[in-house]
């Protein structure tokens, strides 16, 4: 039934008249972004909020110790990574709140430690150590059924959350003694959203690579940022920028005489519009 | 020198039941002792001044009364139309000293009231009965004009009045300001004052101000609490803004009240050691 209603959507994608759409993976590619590009630009919008830019590359590079940990264990990475990812997320989080050093200086020893431990253990191994590319750049071209099937499970679980706390959020990154007078339970409310942050970040690393998955999560938000007039107009100007960059992205990508990594394309093209907001806002 | 425990013959305890007692709060941070002992009554309904330099633990005690700082000791708050008092903490309205905030985040003042009251997310549009009700409070605190405004294009004043507006919105029953005047220019601070005694009336409820400044607190306050780490003195504000206890929390010769009440000559000789009020 599920894989019916998947085929079905592989043909209708197919129905975009450009060659490129005709083969099997750019359908599932472009299904995959139509998912994750809006994904990561609604959770970016808090990671420019919270400024937690450099957190979400953190946990970009847990996934070398998600595959290690996997290895070691030899459970699946699909299962491996997004644990490891939770967990260093959680970590980091726990560690911000419980100890007086500076939030950059938490991520940046923990992001240093999970990185060398799961680069030291995939070291070991030469063969798994080649597979590591593929994590480096990312490749959205491989994404499999399975994969979309957790980016839609994933999607609905994050709208209904930003549905349920958008509001709280705001208030907690304007001012967390604001949201804690007005009896907002912030430390709750943080510790799931950087659990779905975390889960977000190991899908959009498969697409984007450890290098550019920050990108995909801030540039849309601070693009839209130069424009919006106000936080509503901001979330959907946010939205459609990263849809828009994925699927040109995605598009360009394809085409032969570009031929280029669709992770890189994609983020040209919102980097691209983010300088042209930032032309229209300074005129405005 | 110390003086302990004395508000029971401050006439404003009198007249005004506690509203909330703090008994030996204590809170350490870093392994400095921020507040040490603190013990004082807030009278219910009035508005209560705590004073005391910069460093003196005046921000820490407002956390340990949010409950966002760890504490020793009780804070009590007498329960709603009940005798008895418990930790539990009743709605609180906060005005920050200062929001420090990102500015170039667009959200309006309009979507900031929202975010704070109304379940529905601002991306999804704000209710019409919202809107009318958040103008009705802007309009009150005289700051109708900036509510498309984005939060970020603010005057400290102007941010100060939003933040009042959306404080006196959620109808608490104690109303917690951290250095109201911080940032504002003189006629707005009086303005701010003069407002709060007008909300104070309406939805009755008891006022803690934090200050430094002892012209404010003179001119407002019905009750006034001298902490540096520790309590000072403690009662109503002729009284304690004259006496020796203002040299020994701020450590200068202060002599502000006598501006306004045109009698103490000095403002340290005054009470001498005894700060009964």
């Amino acid at each position: 039934m599920l894989t019916h209603f998947y085929d079905f959507l592989c043909s209708a994608v197919a129905l975009i008249p450009l060659e490129c759409m005709q083969m099997r993976f750019m359908q599932e590619a472009f299904i995959g972004i139509l998912l994750l590009a809006p994904l990561t630009a609604a959770a970016g919008i808090q990671v420019v909020n919270f400024r937690m830019a450099f957190f979400s590359d953190a946990i970009g590079h847990s996934v070398f110790a998600g595959v290690a940990i996997g290895l070691l264990l030899s459970v699946s990475p699909a299962v491996s990574m997004p644990v490891t990812a939770l967990i260093v997320g959680g970590g980091i989080m726990l560690m911000k709140r419980c100890s007086r050093l500076s939030s950059d200086t938490v991520i940046g020893v923990f992001y240093s430690a999970v990185a060398a431990a799961g680069l030291a253990l995939i070291s070991r191994n030469p063969n798994v150590a080649r597979d590591m590319q593929t994590f480096l750049y990312g490749d959205i071209l491989t994404i499999s059924g399975g994969e979309i099937a957790y980016l839609f499970i994933l999607s609905v679980a994050f709208y209904i959350f930003q549905i349920f706390a958008f509001n709280k959020l705001m208030i907690i990154g304007l001012d967390e003694k604001l949201a804690k007078a007005h009896r907002i339970k912030t430390a709750l409310y943080e510790f799931i959203y950087v659990a779905l942050l975390a889960l977000t970040v190991i899908v959009a690393v498969r697409a984007a690579g450890v290098l550019l998955v920050t990108a995909l999560l801030i540039v849309p938000s601070a693009a839209a940022r130069n424009l919006a007039s106000s936080a509503g107009k901001m979330f959907f100007l946010a939205l459609a920028t990263g849809l828009f960059s994925g699927i040109t992205g995605l598009l360009l990508s394809a085409q032969e005489s570009i031929n280029a990594s669709s992770g890189a394309m994609i983020v040209l093209v919102a980097s691209a519009i983010f300088l042209v907001t930032l032309f229209l806002q300074k005129k405005g | 020198m110390k003086f302990s425990d004395e508000h029971k013959n401050c006439a404003c305890c009198h007249v005004h039941p506690a509203a909330v007692k703090i008994e030996e709060v204590s809170v350490k941070l870093g392994g400095v002792n921020i507040l040490e002992n603190v013990c004082f009554h807030v009278p219910q309904g009035v508005c209560t001044a705590i004073v005391g330099p910069n460093g003196a633990g005046k921000t820490t005690l407002v956390k340990a009364l949010l409950g966002d700082v760890t504490h020793t000791g009780k804070i009590l708050f007498r329960q709603k139309n009940r005798e008895d008092f418990s930790e539990k903490r009743p709605v609180f309205g906060y005005v920050p000293q200062r929001l420090q905030f990102d500015r170039l985040l667009p959200l309006t003042v309009m979507e900031f009231l929202a975010c704070s009251f109304c379940f529905r997310p601002v991306f999804f549009g704000i209710s019409r009965s919202f809107r009318s009700m958040a103008e009705e409070y802007l309009n009150e605190v005289d700051c109708i004009r900036v509510k498309d405004r984005k939060l970020g294009a603010l005057s400290g004043g102007e941010l100060q009045r939003v933040l009042l507006a959306l404080a006196l919105m959620r109808k608490p029953e104690i109303l917690i300001l951290d250095e109201p005047a911080a940032g504002v220019d003189f006629k707005g601070e009086k303005l701010c004052c003069e407002l709060l005694e007008m909300f104070r009336k309406k939805q009755n409820f008891t006022q803690i101000m934090v200050s430094h400044d002892l012209s404010t607190v003179a001119a407002h306050a019905a009750h006034v609490v001298c902490i540096n780490h520790q309590v000072y003195a403690e009662g109503d504000p002729e009284k304690v803004l004259t006496s020796r206890a203002l040299l020994d929390t701020f450590g200068l010769h202060m002599g502000m009240v006598d501006l306004h009440k045109n009698c103490h000559c000095s403002g340290t000789s005054h009470g001498g050691g005894n700060e009964k009020c």
